[in-house]
């Protein structure tokens, strides 16, 4: 049985349909790739995953570790091990990180009936998973993402998705905006969380981040589909060729 | 007899007997009740207040002091060392000598004592503060029972900090009429903490006035927090004259209470103070709360800070008001007001009217009023990593607050106000039926680290 099977997906936003009949199959272990161009449902794919209300799934289904998630709520979808690197990661002033990963962490647990993490049981553990992406230590103190520069966004999704552990991680355009020291950094922090038992699906516009996290799968979202599915060379092929390939394949295809 | 019908048959024969160069003030406030009366409605100051409930009541003024033996009722914040002055039911409470005169001149005690025992150190502050200019003030000056009286001489740094406990626990509906004198006097500082809650269900109206005198080159450090049961009305008046180079940090919680006006009247008669106002207000049910803060500049060079946030729920209604005026010769006025709301639901309203009146073209001011929801990415972001919407909005309501709790100087204090935010955001306070700060707070349980934020 694959750890995430979705099938035939549809979900709109107002009246405007986005996806449009997405099929795909992960297997833990997998490190699986969505390219595709700007505009074409990728980000709103990794949102009705986890859901997002503001889309409307009209038709397919996900199931996430044989449980069909579109039933549940956000939280414990996350608690069941779904995680979402935020194209954009949200501000929230106020809150600083380690109350917002203690919290989260804690909640977790709870909802898989252990006992919360004690304050230096969780301490010990922010310091260990603050390594995997070379968070300096006065960032954990400050506010959630207030006034961090495009980098250190990302690799605050990175830490957090150390910190949580997921079984399955989306991540959403990480390596926009990163110069190449913090890509390296944040590809490097990828990689040592991959295990045999949990996934990742990488959704990225360039090849560039690819050649840091290795795929097992690439697929191309096209116009609310998955077009097209290949090894890590279909990535060197779309970079070489273009998005215009895609969309010429297609239409001879479709005649 | 109603409340206001008490006041206006009885303001002409004082309660407190003030010496000959203090009567005038009563005199004044006398006068004053019987032309204005409590037609209040079209001044712009009191126009969103509403007391006619407590003033259309017929309530019980307590006459002296409860009766022995006498409940002793001390503040359990853990690590927070203060002199502590008791005012229950209107009148002080002590088992000691009802006015201390300290080695260093420092003299702390009942206002009533000190009337009789050093009128001259009470004149240096009693109705120098405002003018007569309400009718609540004039009440209270007429009527008043009794109340802390503070006196820090020139040159005392008192490291201890001072906390008066309004009390009150009568098994009748009472109307209360305190009045606390502050004097700090040059080069000196001091801080106070002051806690208004009620430790039974009993209806009370208190109409209090405190009077405070910072001296130059003195400072204040001034806390209120205000932890009343759903059926009381408080009227908060509190008036601050400074000299130059005086500092005020004043710090008002509203937790709970049925109806409270806070009003604030800051006057700087010197050049170089610096004033900075926050306040923090939590309310739900048919609660109200309106927060009033007058600052007058006059003289050149001064700053004046006010920072208040409120979280609205259910039926709660409130208003802010504040009122910075720049006079002519203040130039280098350096002002900012601002008022951030959140509405937790379609039934509760905040109005909110920041307002700069100024005479003076050397001026940097600024105001700014926001009201809204919570925000919804912000929601989203914190239940994708697994907190549930209920823990994820209150840790945003919590974020909201520590604003203005992270400019609280006394860190027990200002651990203890946290996890009382969190409580009451939780839902939790106002079922305390005592003094929350005596509270035991191991029975209570945190999903959030709030000493980490
Ligand atoms: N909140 C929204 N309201 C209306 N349209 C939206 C909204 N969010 C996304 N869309 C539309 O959905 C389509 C897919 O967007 P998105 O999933 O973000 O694409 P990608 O991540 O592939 O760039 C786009 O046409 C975009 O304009
Ligand atoms: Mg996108």
């Amino acid at each position: 049985m694959s750890l995430l099977s979705i099938r035939n997906l549809h979900a709109s936003i107002g009246d405007k349909e986005i996806l449009k009949g997405v099929n795909l199959e992960i297997n833990e272990g997998e490190v699986h790739s969505i390219m595709g161009p700007n505009g074409n449902g990728k980000s709103t794919l990794a949102a009705v995953i986890v859901g997002n209300s503001k889309f409307t799934v009209t038709q397919g289904e996900v199931i996430f570790k044989g449980k069909n998630v579109l039933e549940m709520p956000v939280e414990e979808r996350a608690a069941e091990g779904l995680f979402l690197g935020f194209q954009y990661p949200v501000e929230i002033p106020g809150v600083s990180i380690s109350t917002f990963m203690r919290t989260a962490v804690n909640e977790q647990r709870k909802y898989r009936g252990l006992d919360p993490l004690s304050g230096s049981e969780f301490m010990k553990l922010m310091e260990e998973k603050k390594q995997i992406v070379e968070l300096t230590a006065n960032l954990a103190s400050r506010s959630v993402n207030e006034g961090f520069s495009g980098g250190e966004k990302k690799k605050n999704e990175i830490f957090q998705m150390a910190m949580l552990d997921p079984k399955m991680a989306i991540l959403d355009e990480t390596d926009s905006g990163l110069d190449i020291d913090a890509l390296r950094i944040v590809a490097n922090g990828v990689n040592k969380l991959r295990r045999p038992d949990n996934a990742t699906i990488v959704i990225t516009h360039y090849q560039r981040l690819l050649d840091y996290i290795v795929p097992d799968f690439v697929h191309i979202l096209y116009d609310g589909r998955i077009v097209k599915t290949g090894d890590k060379n279909l990535a060197l092929e779309l970079e070489e060729k273009g998005y215009a390939w895609i969309k010429e394949e297609l239409e001879n295809s479709n005649k | 007899m109603t409340t206001t019908d008490l006041i206006l048959s009885h303001c002409d024969t004082a309660t407190v007997q003030l010496p000959q160069s203090m009567a005038s003030v009563q005199k004044e406030a006398a006068d004053f009740l019987d032309a204005n009366k409590f037609a209040f409605a079209k001044n712009e100051v009191w126009r969103n207040v509403d007391f006619s409930d407590f003033m259309n009541d017929e309530l019980l003024v307590p006459q002296q002091n409860a009766p022995t033996p006498q409940t002793k009722f001390t503040c359990g914040i853990p690590n927070l060392d203060t002199t502590q002055l008791t005012i229950r039911n209107g009148f002080y409470q002590t088992d000691g000598e009802p006015l201390q005169k300290l080695g260093n001149g420092v003299v702390i005690g009942s206002l009533r004592t000190a009337i009789a025992q050093c009128p001259d150190l009470v004149a240096k502050v009693f109705g120098t503060t405002t003018p007569v200019n309400n009718s609540f003030l004039a009440a209270n000056t007429a009527m008043f029972t009794d109340g802390v009286f503070i006196y820090i001489p020139d040159n005392a740094n008192v490291a201890k900090p001072l906390q008066i406990l309004g009390v009150a626990d009568h098994e009748k509906s009472i109307f209360l009429q305190t009045r606390n004198l502050v004097y700090v006097g040059k080069n000196s500082s001091l801080t106070l903490i002051h806690c208004d809650d009620s430790y039974n269900h009993n209806r009370c109206f208190s109409n209090t006035v405190t009077e405070i005198v910072i001296d130059e080159y003195a400072r204040l450090d001034h806390y209120k927090m205000q932890n009343l049961n759903d059926n009381s009305g408080l009227i908060n008046q509190t008036f601050v004259r400074m000299r130059q180079n005086a500092t005020l940090l004043s710090n008002g919680i509203s937790f709970n209470g049925g109806n409270i006006r806070n009003h604030n009247e800051i006057r700087m008669d010197g050049e170089h103070c610096d004033v900075q106002v926050h306040g923090l207000y939590l309310m739900d049910k048919e609660q109200r709360i309106d927060n009033y803060v007058f600052v007058e500049h006059s003289h050149p060079n001064c700053n004046s800070y006010e920072l208040f946030k409120g979280i609205m729920d259910d039926n709660a209604h409130g208003s802010f008001n504040g009122h910075v005026l720049v006079c002519d010769g203040a130039s280098k006025t350096n002002a900012q007001q601002s008022n951030k709301n959140i509405l937790l639901t379609d039934k509760a309203t905040i109005n909110s009217k920041p307002f700069l009146e100024i005479y003076n073209d050397d001026v940097k001011c600024s105001h700014g009023s926001s009201i809204g929801q919570l925000d919804e990415q912000a929601l989203f972001y914190l239940m994708q990593r697994g907190i549930r919407p209920h823990t994820a909005r209150t840790l945003l309501m919590f974020a909201f607050c520590d604003e203005v709790l992270k400019s609280v100087g006394i860190a027990p204090l200002q651990q203890q106000l946290r996890e009382m935010v969190q409580r009451r955001l939780q839902g939790e306070l106002s079922s305390c039926d005592n003094c929350v700060m005596s509270c035991p707070t191991d029975n209570c349980h945190f999903t959030i680290d709030v000493s980490a934020i």
